[in-house]
């Protein structure tokens, strides 16, 4: 099976700084992985990197078949509509409803998706994240965790191979973020590739997936599912 | 239990209105309610827009007055009047006028007897005393020749100017430099109206930029955002466009009206002068200018928004 993120020596310099070092990293479909490491080791720009929001300075991003790093700007949107992006300060439009800012996901992507469809599909993401009864509300009248959860509905409305997110439980308290991740771990499981950039020890060694550490731009340490434990730490560092 | 297979076009005309549909409303329907709601912002671009249009359409009705000017002195300036001696010998006279007729240069000869030069006399301010002064007619009659280059009317000039029927002390009514100062001061004024024009075009253009740019500046989260969820270009840039279009459109709207209200209030003022000093300029023709007013808004406004994204919003 094709890998849906391949990354192939890849490196990113901002001027004579060093963001990402030769980095290979591939993502399978389905699979729940997450990116560790101090602040500044190059997981944000990962991210951007495979959302074409950056080009990397050598190497190659491949993303669900599309080559990210050669990628035409006209062409950025066909790949964005395959990655579903999460963000730690979620990145909803305040004028838009809860409802309409999940179907805004839909409707960009396909003009063909008529109003009364968008909204169907809307309702059942939000009711899948347990927010069906707030589609009327607008994010201001939401908690950061639904606000959150919000997000989530949007990344992944069009149902994307690949889900990205970054710090997305950075603004939330532990209870919350623990509901945040049983989210992910359904999405991961409904065969969506979920890549989570994250901080949080304890959940990252309490889940025993997938962790793919970086330090200093520098892919140090790729474990398996299941056997994570003595490098956890550096998430928190 | 077999089921039956039911085979039905797909609803093509419903897929149409649905794409039809969503592009309004990302298009024309949020452009309108985001400018609508950034009016505080746009509004000195209106104005200053609007300002500049109507200065731009009065140019525009000084300019074709100037040019109609310009047609009536060339057309004035291509008739030749050939003053015959008042003892001139008929023979003489008549002879002049087949060496007229037989030059190719010249489209038409008229007569004017000696009766009708003072009768058109008359009804000039200042002549009538000027003819009353006399016991005699002192106004000769003419050969008028329209020639068809007005380049030639000199050399027909000389060609005359010496015949023995003609007034030897005023032969013709040839002034060698008064045309081409009438040029000269209408391609004067034909560049200094440029000029004022590209000056206004380039002050129209960079106050619709900034208005724009501040559209930009104060929507950039929801551009990231819209790009960020995989919205193509032309959906994160259109409504911009279509802004700058509406803003276009208003300003050029209400200068078209403003430009048509002047010009309709100047010739119903002055309905019998009007003519003489902006020829050529009538309701159809303020009308039309109003129109065009109209559209270099739309233009502008279109286009100034193109450029200010060119240059501010990152894709």
């Amino acid at each position: 099976m094709r890998p849906i993120v391949e990354f192939t020596r890849v490196t990113r310099e901002y001027g004579s700084r060093i963001a990402l070092d030769d980095v290979c990293l591939t993502l399978e479909p389905g699979e729940l992985t997450f990116l560790v490491g101090p602040s500044g080791a190059g997981k944000t720009t990962l991210l951007k990197l495979i959302n074409r929001e950056i080009r990397p300075t050598s190497g190659e991003v491949w993303v669900d078949g599309i080559p990210a790093h050669r990628l035409k700007t006209h062409r950025v949107s066909d790949l964005r509509r395959r990655v579903g992006v999460v963000f730690q300060d979620f990145k909803l439009l305040p004028r838009l409803t809860t409802i309409e800012n999940v179907a805004l996901a839909l409707q960009v992507g396909d003009l063909r998706i008529s109003d009364g469809e968008a909204m169907d599909r809307a309702l059942d993401a939000l009711e899948a994240v347990g927010l069906g009864d707030r589609g009327k509300a607008f994010p201001h009248q939401l908690s950061g965790g639904q606000q959150q959860r919000v997000a989530v509905a949007r990344a992944v409305v069009a149902q994307p191979p690949l889900l990205i997110a970054d710090e997305p439980t950075g603004n939330l308290d532990l209870d919350t973020a623990w509901e945040m991740m049983d989210l992910f771990r359904d999405i991961a499981a409904w065969g969506t590739s979920v890549l989570i950039a994250t901080h949080n020890v304890e959940i990252v060694t309490r889940l025993q997936r997938r962790v793919v550490t970086l330090v200093q731009g520098r892919l140090v340490r790729d474990q398996p599912a299941g056997a994570i434990g003595r490098m956890a730490w550096l998430a928190s560092s | 239990m077999a089921g039956i297979l039911v085979r039905a076009r797909f609803p093509r005309r419903r897929l149409v209105q649905i794409v039809i549909a969503n592009l309004f409303r990302y298009l024309f329907r949020g452009a309108a309610r985001n400018w609508a709601r950034n009016i505080s912002s746009t509004a000195p671009a209106l104005g200053s827009m609007a300002l500049l249009l109507v200065l731009l359409g009065l140019v525009g009705l000084t300019g074709i007055a100037l040019y109609n000017l310009d047609q009536v002195e060339s057309g004035q300036a291509s008739i030749l009047h050939v003053y015959i001696s008042d003892g001139a010998d008929p023979a003489g006279v008549a002879a002049l006028r087949e060496r007229l007729s037989s030059d190719p240069r010249i489209a038409s000869i008229g007569y004017t007897s000696k009766a009708e030069a003072l009768q058109r006399a008359q009804s000039i301010p200042g002549l009538p005393e000027l003819a009353g002064a006399s016991d005699s007619n002192p106004f000769p009659a003419s050969f008028d020749v329209q020639v068809k280059k007005i380049d030639d009317v000199a050399a027909i000039d000389a060609m005359v100017r010496n015949d023995i029927a003609v007034d030897a002390m005023y032969p013709t009514s040839y002034d060698r430099g008064a045309y081409q100062r009438i040029q000269t001061v209408l391609f004067g004024l034909g560049v200094a109206g440029f000029a004022f024009l590209s000056l206004l075009g380039f002050v129209a253009v960079t106050v619709t930029i900034n208005s724009i740019r501040a559209a930009i500046i104060a929507r950039r989260d929801e551009v990231m955002i819209m790009q960020l969820v995989g919205a193509p270009r032309w959906m994160v840039r259109g409504p911009f466009v279509v802004e700058g279009a509406i803003t276009g459109a208003l300003a050029g709207g209400l200068a078209g009206l403003v430009t048509f209200g002047l010009a309709a209030a100047g010739i119903e003022a002055a309905a019998g002068s009007f003519n003489q000093f902006a020829p050529g300029i009538t309701i159809t023709v303020a009308a039309i200018v109003s129109l065009v007013v109209f559209g270099v808004g739309l233009g502008l406004g279109s286009g100034s928004s193109l450029i200010s994204i060119r240059r501010h919003l990152e894709s």
